[in-house]
């Protein structure tokens, strides 16, 4: 019935639900600078969303250690359909300065299917929400193909 | 007078209930029998009693039996008599419907009980004992009637004295109930010893000429005799410990039916033999009590861990707004009371009830230790939800047609007198309406809904003949509150108008012209009653714009197509359909939801804990309440009114 | 044929005009414009004022989750029972001069249909199992039990004031209640009203659970507490609820206090010399419009400034605050009124 109104909406209105994997807080900080006035994802629609069920767009910081793992994937899993995965820093892509650590599981796409990588250690807010638009429109063209 | 008119019918319906007790002493060995009896005598009553609605309620027509005819001599009531006005049969009915539908549920329910042809004996010795009180027309009766109900209920109460706390329970309903009893043989005997008759009719209209210090303080022990049995404030503890050990089905008659006995017998004190006593200091006794029942017992339900005793205080506190709506004295304000406390014996029973098939599939009430059931027990969960909204005034359920018309007769009466002590009363009763649906969120999440303990997954369906019973009770609740205007119509307006018609009740009974030629200019006629209300509710039509609404929404819905709804279809156990922890599985969840209102008690953490300490279980301190409250009520009585 | 017409016209009632399409788009219009006025006072650009309308589309086009431990048909029914419950009690909230059903509720009735979304919601959140959402709940209701207090001594205290000026005693009636202020002028103007008008803007944010008055689903600390467990459609349409409530609450402060701006409309309207249907299409037009601009005054003012300028409360801070500071207003409100102020 809606269905043009639909998918036009699903790149307007991303909701970001974010999982800290044992990273080391800078990312985390750098997306919540990512919402403040300075670069206001917010006028993209972007908003942080409590639950992994309101989220679309699901943002993964730190090197994935063993401990966080399982819970990073049912919580990745318990997100519904269309969804995106975005990797932010260098930590979840290659394990960056943990990497070869006994604790470390990384990187992601071992496990899931990753939509968007952002790379630096910690990725400029500008790197961020170039991403995330990025991520906006794979989470359309998901919607488009979903039936 | 043939054999089966019509004026027979309140002794047969009284008869049949304790015909059924004695039958069921000889036969009551076979179970086929056993509830073929039961059944005949409780359905019998309710058939007897609607069939006399016509007369009674509607033509106004009062019923006056005299047993074996012995009428009045020489102005002399020596015969025991019945009496049947339109207040006795709208009680009458409340009565018999609830003890017939209990008795259906009792079928099932107490199969796996020893001594079950007792628990019928004295089920229906019971239900004639309230009957009898109901019935009668004479006021020793009424105390021979209240004497056998409370030792019916005593041993009921105790029935299952397995269960922890049971005899416990039984002892202290014993000790503070023979205190209300005894307050009553004394309150009848100094009335006897006043006035030398022990009609109501008669006494109705002899007292108002003989108003004196010794009348006062019958009245104050009639008063508090008849408070105990509806367990009005300082004897709610009673009634918390005798719900929590009785089977459901006994809980349906104390809460619907016995308490319903004791606001009778203070409706017939207040507006019939002490007519002519100050009214408004007597308002304001009445609607100070009930305010205070209301308000105390449901803090207290919000304080329970227990299903049963739960409901057990939001019973007293039920009754509690039927009190105070009785002690306005508008026309409006007793056909609220009424209508509340037919509600309330609807409303309880149904929530009763299914506390009591919780109990039979989990055999526990603590609500700790339950949840998640309305996967397992899905019709019941419905017909609790609908006694839940009941109860809590949700429209367009029952509870909310009459509360809504309380709070409507309490700011009017506050407008009528100037006096915004009522209006107050109003944000009482509203406030405790809130608090009780705060306390029926909390069972529903935590019985209910939620996480399903280890415990409950044996858990199932409980058997046709229960849900039946409850089904009946839930149609009865959606029906009065889909249509108040009749039922206050055909049912609480006539009784209403007949507590202001203390004159017609005295002429029925003693003959006509008795009461004006005693009572002389004093004698009530029956005065013009107004139920005008100027709120507007129509529930019928509301219901139907919210039907037409859903369906329109569900249709969008559904024609939209874009409501993928995703549910697990195989066995094994997805991430994806378990709820969300924070990542972890639920065994190591570590949320936390153990005390559901602790933004409400925080701030009130100083009242809580001093209620808390005033209930200490013990019987010593809940006989001295009684005792205090006996005298303050003569104190008050002697002083004031 | 007439009762076809008939039908069709109510029908319209229902869905079009006051009921759900008219509070569908003001009352996302209202959530946009708050987010857009939060942002512009943070200094931000803030959201297009379309966006609620996007959050909506985009959250039909999710897949909806069951979980396992949910309880299927209430999960998903409860949402819809709580969209009808407030697209029905707009019809009983007159519009100035237009009110389409005035014998079916009376303000204390709409007292207690206010409670029917919420209600829905809690009944939703309690049967997804979540121990999040039941915490959720259990704050919501805390929240219900602290606004219904002052709320209930407003409408007592409009019901007095109505009812003894008009020498009637009492008065509930909504459509009374507006039409005394078509003849006498606007509520808030009497001195005894002021106070009640001040308790009901304090009631506003935590009848609609906004800032600071929404702990219920604090998405920080309990995961969006009640909706936890909810995506998609039915996420949609609490969202949507939450919206049409804010318009439902302000229309109703419109209604009870400044009633009395319709009867101006009506008067410009025949100042300027037109008569007939259309006049009254022109003025009925006119109220809708001044309607929709009150309400977006009154949304900026007591939602978006607040939650601006405001951190989040805890609960038992908030039942205090409805109890003292708000309680008071309104007691000082129907004193006055009782004794003729």
């Amino acid at each position: 019935m809606f269905k043009k109104l639909i998918e036009e909406s699903t790149g307007k209105s991303p909701w970001l639900f974010h999982i800290n994997a044992g990273s080391c807080n800078g990312c985390d900080i750098e997306l919540v600078a990512v919402l403040t006035p300075r670069y206001d994802a917010e006028r993209l629609g972007f908003k942080l969303a409590g639950s992994p069920r309101q989220a679309d767009i699901v943002v993964v910081t730190g090197p994935i250690t063993a401990q966080s793992l399982p819970r990073v994937l049912r919580t990745i899993e318990q997100v519904p359909e269309p969804r995106c995965i975005v990797t932010m820093g260098s930590c979840p892509q290659s394990g960056n300065v943990f990497r070869g650590s006994y604790s470390i599981c990384g990187p992601l796409s071992k496990y899931v299917h990753v939509d968007v990588d952002v790379a630096g250690c910690t990725p400029k807010p500008e790197a961020v929400i170039d991403g995330l638009a990025l991520a906006t429109k794979i989470l359309q063209q998901k919607r488009r193909e979903m039936k | 007078m043939s054999f089966l008119s019509y004026q027979h019918f309140p002794i047969f319906t009284i008869m049949l209930y304790f015909l059924g007790a004695f039958l069921i002493v000889v036969f009551g060995k076979a179970k086929a029998l056993r509830h073929a009896v039961a059944f005949l005598c409780t359905a019998g009553p309710l058939a007897l009693l609607i069939s006399l609605i016509g007369r009674v309620m509607v033509h106004g027509e009062i019923i006056s039996y005299w047993m074996g005819n012995r009428t009045p001599v020489g102005d002399y009531a020596i015969g025991i008599a019945l009496e049947v006005d339109a207040l006795s049969l709208f009680f009458g009915l409340l009565v018999a419907t609830a003890v017939f539908v209990a008795c259906l549920y009792s079928f099932r329910y107490m199969e796996r009980d020893h001594n079950v042809p007792q628990y019928y004996t004295l089920y229906l010795m019971l239900a004639g004992g309230v009957m009898g009180l109901v019935l009668s027309g004479d006021l020793f009766n009424m105390f021979i009637m209240v004497e056998i109900l409370t030792f019916a209920a005593v041993a009921l109460t105790a029935f299952r004295n397995k269960v922890t706390g049971a005899l416990e329970a039984a002892f202290k309903y014993l000790v503070v109930g023979s205190i209300g009893s005894t307050c009553i043989l004394a309150g009848t005997i100094i009335l006897y010893a006043q006035a030398r008759t022990l009609n109501l009719a008669q006494l109705a209209a002899v007292i108002p000429g003989n108003f004196g210090v010794s009348t006062k303080l019958a009245f104050a022990l009639l008063f508090i005799g008849f408070c105990t049995k509806a367990f009005i404030v300082p004897f709610h503890p009673l009634a918390a410990d005798a719900h929590g050990a009785a089977p459901a089905s006994v809980s349906v008659l104390i809460s619907g039916v016995l308490t319903k006995s004791g606001i009778y017998g203070i409706i017939r004190l207040v507006f019939f033999l002490f007519q002519t006593m100050n009214l408004g200091t007597m308002q304001f006794w009445l609607v100070f009590l009930g305010s205070v029942s209301m308000f105390v017992c449901v803090t207290m339900a919000l304080a329970q861990h227990d299903f049963k005793r739960l409901l057990a205080f939001h019973s007293i506190s039920q009754i509690g707004y039927v009190l105070t709506a009785v002690g306005l004295a508008t026309g409006l304000g007793i056909s609220a009371g009424l209508y509340h406390a037919m509600n309330h014996t609807l409303f309880k029973g149904l929530l009763f009830l299914a506390a009591g098939a919780v109990l039979h599939e989990t055999g526990t009430t603590d609500l700790g230790k339950l949840g998640g059931l309305a996967k397992k027990m899905p019709h019941t969960a419905a017909l609790f939800l609908i006694g839940a909204a009941s109860i809590s005034g949700i429209p367009p359920f029952n509870g909310f047609a009459s509360k809504w018309l309380i709070y409507q007769a309490t700011y009017q009466k506050a407008a009528e007198t100037g006096n915004i002590g009522f209006a107050l009363v109003t944000v009482i009763a509203l406030v405790t309406s809130t608090l009780t649906l705060a306390s029926f969120v909390k069972v529903t999440q935590s019985v209910f809904f939620g996480q399903m303990p280890e415990e409950c997954k044996n858990a199932k369906e409980v058997p046709f003949g229960m849900r039946f019973a409850m089904g009946i009770l839930a149609l009865l609740c959606i029906l009065t509150g889909l249509f108040p205007g009749l039922v206050t119509r055909y049912l609480t307006e006539p009784a209403a108008k007949a507590a202001f018609a203390a004159g017609n009740y005295i002429n029925a009974m003693m003959g006509q012209g008795y009461a004006e030629r005693i009572m002389g200019a004093a004698a009530p006629g029956a005065p013009a009653v107004s139920f005008a209300s100027s709120g507007v509710w129509s529930p019928l039509s509301w219901l139907l714009l919210l039907m037409i609404a859903l369906l329109a929404i569900c249709v969008v819905a559904l024609s939209g197509k874009y409501d993928k709804v995703s549910v697990r279809s195989s066995k094994e156990v997805e991430k994806k359909y378990q709820l969300f922890y924070g990542g972890e599985t639920q065994s190591f969840s570590q949320v936390g939801g153990g005390d559901l209102f602790w933004g409400f008690k925080h701030n009130w953490r100083h009242y809580f804990s001093f209620m808390h300490d005033l209930h200490s279980g013990i019987v010593n301190d809940y006989s001295l309440w009684a005792v205090v409250a006996l005298a303050l009520a003569i104190v008050y009585a002697l002083i004031v009114l | 044929m007439l009762l076809v017409l008939n039908a069709l016209k109510y029908l319209a009632y229902i869905l079009i005009f006051p009921g759900f399409l008219f509070s569908f788009l003001v009352g996302m219009l209202l959530t946009g414009i708050d987010r857009k006025i939060v942002a512009r006072m943070q200094k931000r650009v803030g959201p297009p004022i379309l966006q609620p309308f996007y959050d909506f589309f985009k959250l039909l086009g999710k897949e909806t989750i069951v979980p396992d431990a949910a309880n299927r048909r209430v999960f998903l029914l409860a949402p819809l029972v709580g969209l009808a419950g407030i697209t029905v009690l707009q019809l009983f909230i007159p519009v100035f001069h237009f009110h389409v059903f005035d014998n079916v509720a009376d303000v204390i009735v709409i007292l207690y249909l206010l409670l029917i979304p919420a209600l829905a919601e809690i009944l939703g959140a309690a049967a997804s199992g979540s121990p999040y959402a039941g915490v959720g709940l259990s704050r919501e209701m805390v929240t219900i039990l602290a606004v219904e207090l002052p709320l209930l001594l407003v409408l007592l205290a409009v019901a007095k004031t109505v009812g003894s000026a008009m020498g009637r005693g009492l008065v509930f009636s909504l459509s009374t209640i507006v039409g005394y202020q078509e003849l006498h002028g606007s509520l808030i103007t009497k001195l005894s009203m002021i106070p009640a008008a001040v308790a009901f803007l304090l009631i506003i944010p935590g009848e609609t659970g906004s800032h600071p008055f929404d702990t219920a689903e604090a998405e920080t600390e309990i995961c969006e507490g009640m909706m936890a467990e909810y995506s998609g459609a039915p996420l949609g349409v609490y969202k949507l609820t939450h919206a049409m409530k804010i318009f439902t609450v302000v229309s109703l402060f419109v209604a009870l206090f400044l009633g009395g701006i319709g009867a101006g409309i009506q008067n410009l309207v025949a100042a300027i010399g037109l008569s007939g249907a259309f006049a009254g299409a022109l003025s009925l037009l006119l109220q809708i419009l001044v309607l929709v601009l009150l309400s977006i005054v009154l949304t900026i003012v007591c939602i978006s400034f607040v939650h601006a300028i405001t951190a989040r409360l805890r609960i038992e801070q908030v039942f205090k605050y409805y109890w003292t500071i708000v309680t008071c207003f309104a007691l000082v409100s129907l004193v006055m009124a009782w004794y003729g102020l």
